[in-house]
């Protein structure tokens, strides 16, 4: 198990980037502390070396990608409204950037992730597919489909604004 | 698209911080968590450490059962009822096993199990079945065996001065491999005993013959080959005059032996 040091210094060092991935896939604050704790603990009890600050910082990005998937698949989750969301205190969304945040946000589940990963954290396809597990082709076509999405919603959302 | 995208894109997200609140609950829930792992042992060896302490009680059980139920040394009563007393290390009697239907109904009266074998002894005498055969002048032979000659001498004096105040009582010693050879022959060992001194006289007696017959029988057995034997003893010249302590007719010490540990070899 991991120093209280350990983990205080994790959750500095990572926490807005698991922040980030909670807002593109949670709805709701109460959601967001719960994934804070899971993944936090998670690394408390990893004790196995990582390699580099990079396998470190993939390895947070993946806990937390899988913990906001298994919370969303859950049974408790799909059948109930957290107070929060019906009280409005839920994720705030920057007004100035909101237009192309929200046309990530109204992507498929499946496609934030890579959409985020490239463009936001640079990663390239291979590291993409390494990360979440998945074929390096098959995130070629989800960056592919998810950037002719985003492309018609940005495009609609110029064209009414 | 992309340019543009991913810059907008990236300034929208930087925007997105951890709030102070949120850090703060998290770490707050991590220490919490590290101070009570750290605290309570892991399931696996809280299990561990449950089944050592089980085994180890277990075995500590077991072992004190087996030390305090296992006989160290024997106590053979025959008169006409055979009976064997097992003593364990403690001086308790922890079996009471008879060797014919007689003694299996007398064992059925005592209850003698897990008292001291001095206490034991003194019920055993004065119980009322013992008592009339005692007065309707029965013999009867008393035989300590154990394999440690220190603890069967010390025994034996006890079991002498318990039955001090009868005449009809003789004690003995033996060891341990006489009386596994007894249990084999299906005698208990104070009656085999008798049979092996019969068997000197007789050498055609099998133990089919005397197990049914009483101490008291036995004796009179081996008294009358005695008493035959002087008569030829004197007839052929050896008088008893010559030798007076050569073997009389009455082997005195079977009938009178408290206080002669071990008269076969005497003779």
């Amino acid at each position: 198990m991991r120093s209280e040091e350990d983990a205080n210094r994790a959750v500095d060092f990572y926490g807005d980037t698991v922040r980030r991935i909670c807002m593109i896939h949670l709805k709701n604050m109460t959601d967001t502390e719960d994934i804070f704790q899971t993944v936090f603990l998670k690394y408390v009890l990893h004790t196995a070396p990582f390699d580099s600050p990079e396998h470190e910082k993939a390895w947070i990005i993946r806990v937390t990608v899988n913990a906001c998937k298994d919370l969303l698949k859950s049974f408790f989750h799909t059948r109930t409204v957290p107070l929060d969301a019906l009280t409005e205190t839920s994720q705030e969304i920057p007004e100035d950037y909101s237009e192309v945040l929200e046309a990530v946000l109204a992507l498929p589940e499946k496609y934030k992730d890579p959409i985020y990963l490239h463009y936001y954290e640079g990663y390239t396809a291979e590291e993409i597919g390494r990360i979440l597990h998945k074929n390096t082709n098959t995130v070629y076509t989800l960056l592919t489909r998810a950037r002719q999405m985003l492309k018609t919603r940005l495009k609609g959302m110029a064209e009414d604004g | 698209m992309d340019k543009n995208f991913e810059k907008l894109l990236k300034e929208s997200l930087d925007e997105i911080r951890a709030e102070d609140k949120l850090t703060a609950q998290t770490k707050a829930y991590l220490a919490q968590q590290i101070v009570q792992k750290k605290r309570r042992p892991r399931p696996a060896l809280r299990a561990a450490a449950a089944a050592a302490c089980l085994l180890l009680l277990t075995t500590v059980s077991a072992g004190g059962a087996w030390v305090y139920l296992t006989p160290d040394a024997y106590i053979s009563i025959d008169i006409n009822p055979s009976l064997e007393f097992g003593i364990n290390r403690f001086g308790r009697i922890v079996s009471v096993e008879s060797f014919n239907d007689d003694g299996q109904d007398l064992a059925e009266q005592l209850d003698i199990r897990y008292m001291d074998y001095n206490d034991a002894l003194e019920e055993f005498l004065s119980e009322e079945a013992v008592q009339a055969y005692l007065s309707d002048g029965a013999f009867m032979s008393v035989t300590v065996a154990c394999s440690d000659d220190e603890k069967s001498s010390r025994i034996l004096a006890n079991v002498e001065s318990c039955t001090a105040g009868h005449s009809n009582i003789s004690c003995h010693s033996a060891n341990i491999e006489e009386m596994d050879e007894a249990h084999s022959a299906g005698l208990s060992l104070g009656k085999y005993r008798a049979y092996l001194e019969l068997k000197e006289l007789d050498p055609s007696v099998t133990t089919d013959e005397i197990r049914d017959l009483s101490m008291r029988e036995i004796r009179d057995l081996i008294d009358s080959y005695d008493a035959e034997n002087n008569e030829q003893s004197d007839s052929s010249g050896n008088s008893a005059s010559e030798n007076p302590d050569s073997g009389g007719p009455k082997n005195q010490g079977y009938h009178h032996g408290t206080g002669h540990g071990r008269h076969e070899d005497e003779n």
